[in-house]
């Protein structure tokens, strides 16, 4: 039983709404309009930034409603996901025969699409760019249609689409999951619909409800990694034994069992990995847009005798993304390494999910600053888009309205960031625990050392004087 | 089926709507400019303008305004109207109110009513 816990699907109207068999779609068409207004906008717009809605609604707007809502709620922009409206369109057509090749069956692409998509953010300026924007938002189309035009089931969100892992990590601290309500009603489950789906008595070969595309069998379903919030097995389950039920943020992250889908979290490097990325990506991210950067770039320029940024930022990425994560993560194991009978490596590996709630407190004190400093910036983008087709019916662009006071979002940055380290620490005591039951702190501590000094890391960033800049050298 | 080729229609001609605005051929007008101080910073920073016609005569009498807006999206821009403070020099100072990269529009309407838009680059405004 889920033992009386909240449960979006039983909220009146919402409930209804999110079970109804065409809500994905429903809540993915607004977002495909906005995503083509988007392109448009993007192409043949402003080609300043702040004047255009591919920069403003991808870089201000859609970033900071993401993690909010990842915060607050769970991964519902996966659910409301765009490119998958267009792939489940496209695979009326053509319908792929071939299963995502085993050795790709990991976060290893996405590991390296993360970094990819790190470098030339930075390189490119795309905050600053609305073509490039638009690109990226076409490439993102255009990727979830070749790869799951090629291969079953949901290839493009496991393994390859770096919005997605984005989203199932940071989900690891949402309160909402989507999970069973009654185990002992899936123990008498005899058709298993929530995974494999469910045929049509009449022509066996008609899929009329697919089970779920990310190989996450609710019953052993653990945690919100790798689960897309599609609510497939909501529809698929015939005993409507699935439901969106509320848990403690992160406790995912304390437990090792094995997981439908996607396995042991202590046996999965690249996933361990992928977690680094997005704790120490996090505070990379944030470098980047404060002033000492322009300080550290032009005297590594100077030291390498470059005028590219290229080189310069891939120094700065392989210090900041490599080297740092070794050496802090390599005094902790040191540290620890006598006080449990674990590897060095496993021990790298486990607690390097208790990081992961801090980096989502960086990126969420960053994305939303971003988001309320620009909350209202859209309208007068919007008023201008209509004015430019010579549509006045939105009247005159309201430039002056941007968003919430900076020093009023200041406070509520440090609070995020705060969370975070609350939440990592939470979880690596409880880690500790389970590996060193009768000393426990001799574990903890090196890791808490660790969580502190990139949480003192992310407050001295973010009382930095901000510079919003894309010439990096020799400005 | 009639809906779906109906929403295709709308976007198609969304996209010519936005593809296939008339642009008017701009005036034969000269801008040059110089901004105080050097490198700028954020606070005052003034742009002193000059327009000149075809033939290097200046044009007064026209109004000009100035607008800076950051690079980054989702932050507001500042704007002034430049004073004439000599026939065809104009001056305007911006508050610039974040250190970054600035782009400032010139925005001038001619006595003639005939308005250009010309584009400044304002790269490392500093902090100090």
């Amino acid at each position: 039983m889920n033992n009386g816990a909240f449960d979006l699907l039983r909220v009146p109207l919402v409930g209804r709404l999110l079970q109804w068999r065409h809500a994905r779609t429903l809540f993915q068409i607004p977002l495909l309009l906005l995503s083509v207004l988007m392109i448009l906008h993007g192409f043949f717009g402003p080609s300043l930034a702040p004047k255009n809605l591919a920069t403003t609604l991808s870089w201000v707007h859609f970033r900071g409603a993401l993690v909010l809502i990842l915060l607050v709620a769970g991964n519902f922009f996966c659910f409301a996901c765009p490119f998958i409206l267009v792939r489940d369109f496209a695979r009326r057509f053509f319908r792929p025969v071939r299963n995502f090749p085993r050795f790709l069956r990991n976060k290893w692409i996405s590991v390296s699409l993360l970094i990819a998509g790190l470098f030339v953010y930075e390189l490119f300026d795309l905050w600053s760019s609305p073509w490039w924007t638009t690109l990226l938002i076409g490439f993102y189309f255009v990727a979830a249609l070749i790869v799951d035009g090629f291969f079953k089931h949901a290839s493009f969100c496991k393994f390859v689409c770096p919005i997605g892992q984005f989203n199932f990590l940071a989900s690891t601290i949402s309160p909402l999951e989507v999970k069973v309500r009654d185990q002992a009603v899936c123990t008498s489950c005899r058709t298993k619909d929530c995974i494999k789906g469910r045929r049509d008595p009449v022509s066996p070969l008609v899929v009329i409800q697919r089970g779920c595309e990310l190989a996450l069998f609710q019953p052993r379903k653990v945690g919100n990694m790798d689960c897309t919030f599609c609510l497939d097995c909501v529809q698929a389950c015939p005993h409507d034994n699935v439901g969106i039920l509320a848990r403690v943020p992160a406790s995912e992250l304390t437990t090792d069992m094995m997981r439908s889908g996607v396995g042991i979290f202590s046996r999965r490097k690249d996933l361990a990995t992928l977690s680094l990325l997005f704790v120490f990506g996090a505070l990379l991210n944030a470098f980047a847009m404060v002033s000492p950067v322009y300080v550290v770039e032009n005297w590594l320029a100077k030291m390498m005798n470059v005028t590219h940024e290229a080189p310069v930022l891939g120094v700065l990425f392989v210090f900041a993304l490599v080297i740092e994560p070794v050496v802090l993560l390599g005094i902790a194991v040191w540290l620890t390494r006598f006080s449990t009978d674990k590897s060095p490596l496993s021990l790298l590996v486990r607690y390097s999910y208790s990081l992961v709630p801090l980096g989502f407190g960086i990126w969420l004190a960053h994305y939303s600053f971003h988001f309320l400093t620009g909350l209202y910036t859209f309208i007068p983008v919007m008023q201008s888009a209509a004015a430019e087709l010579g549509w006045r019916f939105l009247g005159t662009p309201l430039w002056r309205l941007t968003g919430l006071p900076v020093s009023t979002v200041q406070g509520l940055e440090y609070g995020f960031i705060l969370l975070g380290l609350f939440g990592s620490l939470l979880v690596s005591y409880r880690l500790a625990e389970e590996d060193a039951p009768v000393k426990p702190m001799r574990v903890f501590l090196p890791w808490a050392g660790i969580a502190t000094i990139l949480f003192a890391a992310a407050i001295w960033l973010l009382s930095q004087p901000m510079e919003m800049r894309g010439t990096m050298l020799g400005g | 089926m009639i809906a779906r080729k109906k929403s295709l229609l709308f976007f198609l001609f969304l996209t010519l709507a936005v593809a296939c605005q008339k642009t008017a051929k701009p005036p034969d007008i000269a801008l040059q400019y110089e901004i105080a101080p050097q490198p700028a910073r954020v606070g005052a920073t003034t742009i002193d303008l000059k327009l000149t016609d075809k033939n290097g005569a200046p044009v007064g009498g026209a109004r000009v305004e100035l607008e800076g807006n950051m690079s980054h999206a989702g932050m507001g821009p500042v704007s002034v109207e430049a004073k004439e403070i000599q026939t065809g020099k104009y001056r305007g100072t911006l508050q610039l109110t974040m250190a970054g990269d600035w782009i400032v529009l010139v925005h001038v309407t001619l006595p003639d009513g005939q308005t250009l838009q010309r584009q400044i680059e304002l790269s490392g405004v500093r902090n100090d």
